[in-house]
């Protein structure tokens, strides 16, 4: 009699599935060959820590504190052009969504066609739309906004349309059975469904948006980019040092005002 | 006259599964009718088919003499109102909300894309919550209540659609027997005092036996017994409940022996 084992996994033989097992090493073996083509290389990782200290040493500089009137116009202007965008979405999405979810949608070709539609819109990059954006309306926040509002809406409509295929299908045949409309059925069955989903989706875009609308300045397209970019070429870390600050603070605030929302939505006015 | 008339309906599901096997059956208006078999015996098949959300593969569903066909089905529904087993209530809106989605049917889409309702509509809501005790419980949302408060929501929500007929599906399965008992109570008072037309489905015998009117026995697709409720003798009940292939079953005796 061979000697009991005590440990062994949840499968039929008592071994790890062959397929998953195969898998995640042919995995890690194909991961370790190929790293060389984006130069990642430990040598020259660990050769470089010294300098990447260097660097962090440079951003224990006193801030500059004149810096911080035109810092604060232009973080006002990054964060309207989130909340412009992000509504602007919002609005485009919720009908998006609802034709992009299959039990929600009014025929399959519609449901393929919106589902095409959102991904063409974001495919590319923000940056990219906003270049686009820029040479159609010229440099400032507009091609900023609209750039953002653009891919968001790719990304939005998606996340929206998944939330509404979860939703609990027995609520819905309960509105369905009493004679409501093709409307009222998702407008009273559906959306309250989706409901926390789409607080939390809408609030993971804004902080996404807050950081993408930081960089479009690169392209002229408004907000806190070009100061951002310009203060690290020209080496001025007593600026850098706030205005990454400030980006982090927003950030923060926003995270925890979206964990508060999603929690009293999920759980009834007194949670 | 007939408030529903079965005319040999058939129902076979796509995966080839055949729900239905030739049904025919009047049911009066205004009569509580209970629905008995096994599980499986095309029972909620049945239901679903008076109310549209199935449609038969042969034979046709009056309502009132109107065929039930998917381009008249919001027109029928709006008459034929549905209870659940699991309440399916909207469990993130309140409790009146729930109610007046049993409005929606005599509305248009205008009104409810703003979620709008008529101040009649809200009076209809608050006596339907009445009638079933929960007014106090009107604001609350509906998955703070017990199972047999959200029954009870269920109920109101279809009264409040003013239904001539309303079909329970197995609507005490999931309740302890007092709410079990609150629940029969209220389907039947409402089936006498306002003279709807109850269909309900159950799987306890001794309920059907002391609140239907008339009951239909079902197994594997057929009915196998239609009569009074005195009429169910034990021999009867053993058609409803047999099983196929089993010759000497033990469980269905004892199952029996105490129903």
């Amino acid at each position: 009699m061979t000697p009991a084992l005590i440990w062994r996994w949840p499968t039929p033989n008592g071994l790890p599935p062959l397929p998953l097992v195969g898998g995640v090493l042919a995995l890690l073996a194909g991961l370790w060959l190929t790293a060389p083509i984006v130069e990642v290389d430990f040598v020259r990782l660990i050769g470089s820590f010294g300098r990447m200290l260097a660097f962090a040493g440079q951003m224990f500089v006193t801030p500059d504190w004149e810096y911080v009137p035109q810092l604060l116009a232009k973080m006002l202007e990054t964060i309207e052009m989130t909340v412009l965008s992000t509504a602007i979405a919002i609005v485009v999405s919720l009908p998006l969504g609802i034709l992009a979810a299959s039990n929600a949608t009014p025929h399959p070709v519609v449901y393929r066609l919106t589902r095409d539609l959102l991904s063409l819109m974001r495919a590319l990059p923000e940056l990219v739309w906003a270049l686009v954006f820029v040479s159609a309306v010229g440099l400032g926040p507009l091609p900023g906004v609209m750039a953002l509002a653009f891919v968001t809406v790719g990304f939005m409509g998606k996340f929206f349309a998944e939330s509404i295929e979860v939703v609990d299908h027995k609520a819905v045949e309960g509105v369905r059975a009493h004679g409501a409309g093709w409307l009222q059925v998702r407008l009273f069955a559906m959306l309250p469904q989706a409901l926390p989903d789409f607080v939390g989706t809408v609030m993971y875009i804004l902080d996404h948006n807050l950081r993408a609308a930081a960089i479009l300045g690169l392209v002229g397209a408004g907000g806190i980019g070009y100061d951002l970019v310009m203060s690290m070429r020209l080496f001025q870390y007593d600026r850098l040092l706030l205005i990454a600050l400030a980006i982090y603070v927003v950030v923060t605030v926003l995270d925890r005002a979206s964990d508060r929302l999603r929690s009293r939505i999920i759980h009834g006015r007194r949670a | 006259m007939s408030a529903i008339s079965i005319q040999s309906v058939s129902k076979r599901f796509p995966n080839g599964f055949e729900a239905l096997k030739g049904i025919d059956a009047e049911i009066r208006s205004g009569s509580f009718t209970v629905v008995l078999g096994p599980s499986g015996a095309g029972k909620s098949t049945l239901l679903r088919l008076m109310n549209g959300l199935e449609t038969p593969t042969t034979g046709m569903v009056r309502i009132d003499g109107e065929i039930v066909d998917r381009r008249k089905v919001r027109h029928i529904r709006s008459r034929v109102a549905m209870v659940f087993q699991q309440f399916n209530l909207v469990d993130r809106l309140s409790v009146v909300t729930n109610v007046l989605t049993g409005r929606l049917a005599h509305r248009s889409w205008v009104g409810s894309v703003f979620y709008l309702f008529r101040q009649e509509d809200l009076g209809i809501a608050r006596e339907a919550l009445c009638r079933v005790g929960l007014i106090d419980k009107a604001w609350s949302r509906a998955d703070k209540l017990s199972g047999g408060q959200q029954q009870r929501v269920g109920i109101a929500r279809a009264l409040a659609q003013r239904p001539k007929v309303i079909l329970a599906d197995e609507p005490v399965a999931s309740l302890d027997p007092v709410s079990s008992e609150e629940i029969m109570t209220l389907l039947r008072e409402i089936c006498d005092r306002d003279g709807i037309t109850v269909v309900v489905n159950l799987h306890q015998v001794d309920l059907a036996r002391r609140f239907a009117d008339r009951i239909i026995g079902m197994n594997g697709g057929r009915i196998v017994f239609d009569g009074k409720p005195e009429e169910m003798t034990q021999s009867v009940l053993r058609t409803i409940y047999q099983r196929e292939g089993i010759e000497d079953d033990t469980s269905l005796d004892m199952a029996l022996a105490y129903a």
